[in-house]
């Protein structure tokens, strides 16, 4: 009798299976697709909810209709996003323009990204990470080109920021600009520098090093009072190793070793010029002292932090950032009470120069895109200008007004202390929580964007603000060494293609050129033979595709 | 399986000698096994300083849940659990059905085209569409972010189709032809005896199937767009990895914000349910999975 049940529920279920499965295949939308999906058709249903903003100031409005529009955004672990932010509620009340976001994990962005651009199956505004993506995708038509409305009449805000950033040129495809660039609002940025163990300096009466040579003899100096440290650490392995001190050490070295040298102002392969002897020199001795990680050429993020974060490690010449983040680990083990990070004014190089690439604090380099294919493109186009503007930017930067901040008599934003004092102790960081309750900031959908402003801001007012944040961006900001980093002007498909048919083959050889140099296996002096060897790959012929493309966006 | 007798028979030194060597080398490439999972749980229950410092080896040390339970407070995780749990019991029922329902007539000799339809099946195990083809199929038939974007595209596995239609092979055809004779057409023919005395293979199938429901994240990465869609896996993956992405940011304000020990609670979390399913399918699952090793 049970065994009858049995077989009769499962071909019950075999029905049921087939009757879905036909389903599903043959009307379009069944019960399973119109919950909530064919967002990728982008926007055909009209927001419902008009109520909220039906009461409201209609003086900014860009739609007399509430228009919904999807927009396609990459998530991130300091701040993840959230659909419902309130600072997107307050984006539908005073435009009419109903926000959807479509948050990808940022781990997966780049597969996501690729597949919908690829397939021209992307939403009304995609985020787009890099120009890379501008110059694979900008001819195929799928982006709206968007010069036809950077005028005073169409899109006046952003129009001022062309006029008032002529390196946004950069971001041009031929004549033709296919992004809306993030802009950054008063921002103050660092950048890599060296980071060292300011407590110990001074418990060992060793003088501030003034130039890199001194900065070494201290390290050795370390390595001779605590023999078991490891004074200087680094991350992510050799390539990350030249990326941080080759510019300081008198060459540089970019995204895959080019880089744009302002003393000589062109685009430079850095290995491939002679400076970079200068560089191999100063990390070989350092090999050789002891005094950098025998593990350099493997050593992770992870690794890193350990060994700073526990006293193992004395020095490091990275984000220099990172360092207030150790020295409130560090502080938490025992014997370490007064252990402090802190920023060193950039040392001079052999060749006499100070020198050092803060982040980014004009352009940050963030793009999204306008679909052509989009409904709404008029819609957007105001509404992205409104996005520049500052009613929009102080919306998308600070939140909303009378909950999270006032204007005062200047008629600038502050935050409200009530609002900001329930993030106080929030983890891992008050300002991180902040932004990703409100929907705001850089990282959210804010093209007049702010980060360290607001987070200058809210750890001022809620007491987070210790001392030595307080030197490190005073060292910061006195250092005239830091310089902006320099756009990469975009090239044409033919040149990307060669610049990356050149790269590949250089760089396989460079890798395996590298450490013999710093380990001291090689002489310094043989490095002409590697430049050579360079050269005969076609290194020249990429540093002047650069140049000219420089040139060409300088004409315009 | 049988149980394990002892024998009475003293043992000569030489055949202990043996079987010390013998537990030792197998103990020692358990414990290889398992001491990555171990770690990873030890991690989750140790406070960061002392992960940070790298003193947690084989012990934990100061030992707490709060990353368990930052893990809980966290929405995310339990909507996609939730999901998981959709996608991988619908999933795997889909699953079970249709590959019977393939293997079936495809393990009867006497099934009209059997030959030429086993091998345009077996075609697919070598050659497939890609993956932006396979994107635009789903898109074309209106199940991007739905569930079924993630269950149907992969409904058959050829190769759990093989197995299957292999161990139903081996059910004697005069048990078939009796069943002919009695009335049964084909639908109750499987219902009523084939799928009743397969049960080992159908517990293997299952564990299969529902294991690589739970563990998938890349379809459900690529059709799906809403986040409360997700399953666990995406949201997982994201903060394993995106934890070292966050190391890498090139800006002022980055830092390391996952803690160690919160990506591992949320790897034990994840995998602890799946680990459950293990010992209930295992009686099955011996028998199943030889089922097929040796008739071809």
């Amino acid at each position: 009798m049970r065994r009858r049940h049995v077989a009769a529920g499962m071909m019950a279920a075999v029905v049921a299976a087939t009757t879905v499965l036909g389903g599903c295949s043959g009307k379009k939308a069944d019960t399973g697709s119109t919950a909530a999906g064919e967002k990728q058709t982008a926007g055909t249903e009209q927001a419902a909810g008009t109520e909220a903003a039906g009461d409201a100031d209609k003086s900014s409005w860009i739609s007399e209709e509430p228009v919904e529009i999807t927009v396609m955004m990459k998530d991130n672990p300091s701040q993840p996003l959230k659909v419902d932010a309130p600072m997107r509620e307050e984006i539908f009340k005073k435009t009419n323009i109903k926000l959807n976001v479509q948050i990808v994990p940022n781990s997966s962005y780049e597969e996501k990204k690729n597949i919908v651009l690829g397939t021209n199956n992307f939403p009304d505004i995609i985020f787009i990470p890099n120009m890379a993506d501008v110059v694979t995708y900008g001819n195929s038509g799928v982006f709206e080109p968007l010069t036809q409305y950077l005028n005073e009449e169409d899109m006046p805000n952003l129009y001022k920021f062309w006029q008032e950033y002529p390196e946004m040129k950069k971001y041009l495809l031929g004549d033709e600009l296919y992004v809306f660039p993030v802009v950054a609002r008063e921002e103050t940025a660092n950048g890599f520098g060296p980071v060292i163990r300011q407590d110990l300096l001074e418990a060992n009466n060793l003088e501030t090093p003034k130039t890199f040579d001194e900065l070494l003899d201290v390290l050795i100096k370390f390595k001779e009072l605590y023999p078991d440290s490891i004074p200087w650490t680094g991350r992510k392995g050799t390539p990350n190793l030249f990326k941080t001190t080759s510019y300081m050490l008198g060459s540089g070295y970019g995204d895959n070793g080019l880089y744009y040298d302002f003393d000589e102002e062109k685009f430079v392969f850095g290995p491939a010029s002679t400076n970079f002897k200068a560089v191999l020199d100063y990390l070989n001795r350092a090999y050789e002292a002891g005094v950098l990680d025998p593990e350099f050429a493997t050593t992770t993020a992870e690794q890193m932090e350990s060994k700073l974060s526990s006293g193992k490690s004395l020095f490091y010449l990275d984000n220099s950032g990172f360092g207030q983040n150790y020295t409130k680990m560090l502080r938490k083990v025992e014997g370490q009470e007064n252990a402090t990070f802190q920023v060193l004014p950039i040392p001079e190089n052999s060749f006499g120069q100070r020198r050092a690439t803060a982040y980014a604090t004009e352009l940050p380099g963030r793009f999204y895109a306008l679909n052509a294919g989009s409904k709404h493109k008029e819609e957007i186009i105001k509404l992205m200008d409104w996005l520049y503007s500052k009613e929009g930017s102080d919306i998308t930067n600070y939140g909303v007004e009378g909950v999270s901040f006032e204007y005062d008599e200047k008629g600038e934003p502050q935050f409200k202390e009530d609002y900001v004092m329930k993030f106080k102790d929030a983890q891992p960081s008050d300002y991180y929580a902040i932004y990703t309750d409100l929907g705001i900031t850089k990282l959210d959908f804010c093209m007049w964007a702010c980060n360290t402003k607001t987070w200058f801001e809210i750890q001022q007012m809620d007491g987070n603000w210790d001392e030595v944040a307080d030197e490190y961006w005073k060292i910061i900001e006195e250092d005239d060494a830091y310089v902006q980093p320099h756009i990469f002007p975009t090239l044409s498909e033919e040149e990307s293609e060669k610049v990356k048919d050149i790269l590949v083959d250089v760089n396989t050889m460079l890798e395996q050129e590298y450490n013999k140099y710093i380990m001291g296996q090689e002489e310094i002096d043989n490095w002409d033979n590697v430049i050579k060897r360079c050269e005969d790959m076609g290194i020249r012929e990429l540093e002047d595709i650069y140049n000219q493309a420089e040139a060409r966006v300088n004409a315009q | 399986m049988s149980k394990p007798t002892f024998s009475k028979k003293p043992q000569s030194t030489a055949s202990k000698m043996f079987s010390i060597f013998n537990y030792t080398v197998l103990a020692l490439i358990g414990f290889i096994m398992f001491y990555p999972m171990f770690y990873v749980f030890i991690v989750s229950i140790s406070s960061a300083e002392y992960i940070n410092q790298g003193l947690v080896t084989f012990f934990p040390r100061g030992i707490n849940f709060e990353a368990y339970k930052r893990v809980f407070q966290n929405d995310a995780i339990w909507i996609g659990y939730k999901n998981t749990f959709l996608y991988t019991g619908l999933g795997t029922l889909i699953n079970v059905m249709m590959t019977a329902m393939c293997a079936y007539p495809l393990s009867r000799k006497e099934f009209y085209g059997r030959g030429p339809l086993t091998v345009l099946i077996t075609v697919t195990m070598f050659i497939n569409g890609g993956m932006i083809p396979l994107y635009l199929v789903v898109n074309g038939v209106h199940i991007i972010n739905t569930m079924w974007a993630v269950i149907l595209p992969s409904a058959i596995s050829t190769y759990n189709m093989i197995v299957m239609r292999t161990s139903f092979s081996s059910i004697p055809d005069s048990l078939i032809e009796s069943a002919h004779l009695d009335g049964a057409n084909d639908i109750q023919i499987l219902s009523k005896i084939i799928l009743p005395l397969s049960k080992p293979i159908l517990a293997t199938m299952v564990l299969f199937y529902a294991v690589s429901h739970w563990n998938s994240y890349f379809p459900a990465m690529l059709y799906l767009n809403d986040q409360s869609k997700y399953p666990v896996q995406v949201i997982m993956r994201d903060i394993v990895i995106e934890g070292d992405l966050a190391q890498g940011g090139d800006m002022s304000g980055m830092m390391n914000v996952i803690s160690t020990n919160y990506k591992y609670a949320v790897i034990i979390i994840s995998i602890i349910p799946i680990l459950m399913i293990y010992p209930f399918l295992q009686k099955y699952f011996t028998k199943g999975v030889m089922v097929g090793a040796v008739k071809g």
